[in-house]
């Protein structure tokens, strides 16, 4: 008995100091959050003010978090589908392993060990100084129309690569014999693709969305470095009006409302994405 | 014939695709080393006379030695101790298929979806009451935490796909669980292992998010900072600016070369099966 509780605790002891530290600085501040959305403080003042569900019922009403989330929600989806559109896609024609695949794999990887901030700096150069300049197509960077897609496309641009490994990895992973065996009974490319490699790579496909879903919707410093969230507030996003709200406008109760919401939504979204994209992968 | 010249186009074709991709870094590297005056005349032209001194001077100028000093420590620190501690959790939560590690799994799996900004505020607070903010260390510690979860999602996959056989032995032979971890597990989980470093040194390196908030005092800002507010000052000399990106990137880079073989396999143990 003794010496049973005495390898249980020597077992303990090996998950306790990640627990510890995930304790202290993510759970602990994500219950403390609570609390705070129901107050009315500014982040420095000793005195909160309790102010019941007020955050809350403000958040409906309030212009700004519909336009933050509208920006969010654009940026998410076209990050998340051309993302994995060109990974897919260079995936595939770069799978075989080769000498020269392996070079082009390196590079198109390569933006992904960029910071986000300084591929932004670098696409303002990239819109301004090659489309403007060589195109005449102007930057979508100061355009309220476009801003959100010029933004997503720098998200694009670096994230492909990571979404290209994961498939790359996923179609090493099919077995050679079904492509043998529909070799013999003359199926096409795209038939293969259709009946073979999507089917199998659907782990990697689920994988890829959520995961590209819950960096688009917690975005913020495309938008940050890029254009201040501008022009006007036309790329201020969910991540950002949070940040803004605890350090420009000294809203902290408010900001952490939005926040509560904001997280619950997350989980929601990514929930229901995965679950679908799951129950997918079982019909095919 | 014509297989041949197939063959020939889809080559031309995949280098066509790299060479756009890789096309950006162009900008950076010769805006790097351009004076002024042709910054004027022609921007994308590669330059007449390569102007070394846009370097000597962002370095003088944006403090950049403390910033990389700043970087490589908290990278450093964060990422010895995010290995030490995930790859033992994630190797007790593997084996012991029990309940109690269970509900931590599921915590941390849980944990992956909160975004920053939820903890913000009460981490702020609370590392002003603890004397951390502004510190190096403070920001090592709130990093470390964040990654904990992504960590051991992505090392607890691999440790199920590593035989017993060899743990059992060396117990039988009287090993302590802390001997058979560190003498036999952790060897055999070196391909994870190197993997979880490049990511977490990539985003712990890369950080700008929790940099901006717990970290905004001059002499504790990290490259991204430094990045962040060295551009706002320096809008118009881009060269020194970009002279300041290029060496900022040199050491990630270095990194990821290096331990570029193990990224592919590492991303799909723990993308896909995690």
């Amino acid at each position: 008995m003794n010496r049973k509780m005495k390898k249980q605790l020597q077992e303990f002891t090996f998950i306790l100091p990640a627990l510890v530290m995930f304790a202290i600085f993510v759970a602990y501040p994500f219950l403390q959050g609570f609390p705070i959305s129901f107050t009315k403080w500014d982040g420095m003042s000793p005195n909160k003010v309790y102010a019941g569900l007020k955050n809350y019922t403000k958040i409906v009403g309030d212009g700004n978090v519909m336009n933050a989330v509208k920006n969010t929600l654009l940026f998410t989806a076209v990050t998340m589908v051309f993302s994995n559109l060109f990974g897919l896609l260079f995936a595939l024609m770069i799978s075989k392993k080769s000498k020269l695949n392996n070079v082009l794999r390196t590079c198109i990887f390569m933006p992904y060990c960029l910071s986000l901030v300084l591929s932004s700096y670098i696409w303002r150069y990239v819109y301004s100084d090659v489309f403007y300049e060589k195109f005449g197509i102007a930057s979508p960077l100061g355009s309220t129309t476009w801003v959100m897609i010029g933004l997503a496309a720098i998200s694009v641009w670096r994230d492909a690569g990571y979404c290209m490994v994961v498939y790359i990895a996923a179609i090493q992973g099919v077995s050679i014999d079904y492509y043998e065996a529909a070799e013999l009974e003359g199926a096409t490319w795209w038939q293969k693709f259709r009946a073979i490699t999507f089917p199998m790579i659907a782990p990697a496909v689920t994988a890829n969305f959520t995961l590209l879903l819950a960096w688009g919707m917690k975005v913020f410093d495309y938008p940050m470095a890029a254009t201040a969230g501008g022009p006007g507030r036309a790329s201020e996003t969910v991540a950002m009006l949070i940040y803004n709200n605890l350090f420009t406008y000294f809203k902290a109760g408010y900001g952490q409302a939005i926040a509560v919401v904001f997280t619950i939504s997350i989980f929601a979204v990514s929930t229901l994405v995965s679950k679908a994209l799951r129950a997918r992968e079982v019909e095919i | 014939m014509s297989k041949k010249l197939k063959k020939c186009l889809s080559v031309l074709l995949k280098l066509t695709i790299a060479l756009l991709v890789i096309s950006p870094f162009y900008i950076a590297l010769i805006y790097s080393v351009k004076s002024k005056q042709e910054m004027v005349t022609d921007r994308l032209a590669f330059p007449k006379t390569i102007h070394w001194d846009n370097f000597t001077r962002a370095i003088e100028t944006s403090n950049f030695v403390l910033a990389l000093k700043n970087s490589l420590l908290t990278t450093l620190l964060a990422v010895i101790v995010i290995t030490l501690t995930c790859t033992m959790a994630s190797y007790i939560i593997a084996r012991k298929n029990n309940r109690f590690y269970n509900l931590i799994y599921y915590l941390f799996v849980g944990a992956m979806i909160i975004p920053f900004q939820s903890i913000m505020t009460p981490l702020y607070i609370n590392m002003t009451r603890w004397k951390l903010l502004n510190t190096l260390h403070g920001f090592v510690f709130a990093k470390i935490g964040f990654q904990i979860a992504f960590t051991v999602l992505l090392v607890s996959g691999f440790v199920k796909s590593i035989p017993r056989e060899l743990e059992e032995a060396a117990a039988i032979d009287g090993a302590g669980m802390y001997a058979v971890f560190f003498r036999i597990v952790f060897p055999l989980m070196k391909p994870i292992v190197l993997t979880s470093i490049v990511l977490n040194a990539l985003n712990v390196w890369n950080d700008f998010q929790m940099s901006l908030t717990l970290l905004q005092q001059k002499q504790v800002r990290n490259i991204p900072l430094t990045q962040y507010f060295f551009f706002g000052e320096n809008s118009i000399e881009l060269g020194l600016a970009f002279a300041l990106f290029i060496l900022s990137v040199i050491p990630i880079l270095g990194l990821y070369l290096t331990l570029q073989k193990y990224i592919i396999g590492g991303i799909t143990q723990g993308a896909v099966k995690g």
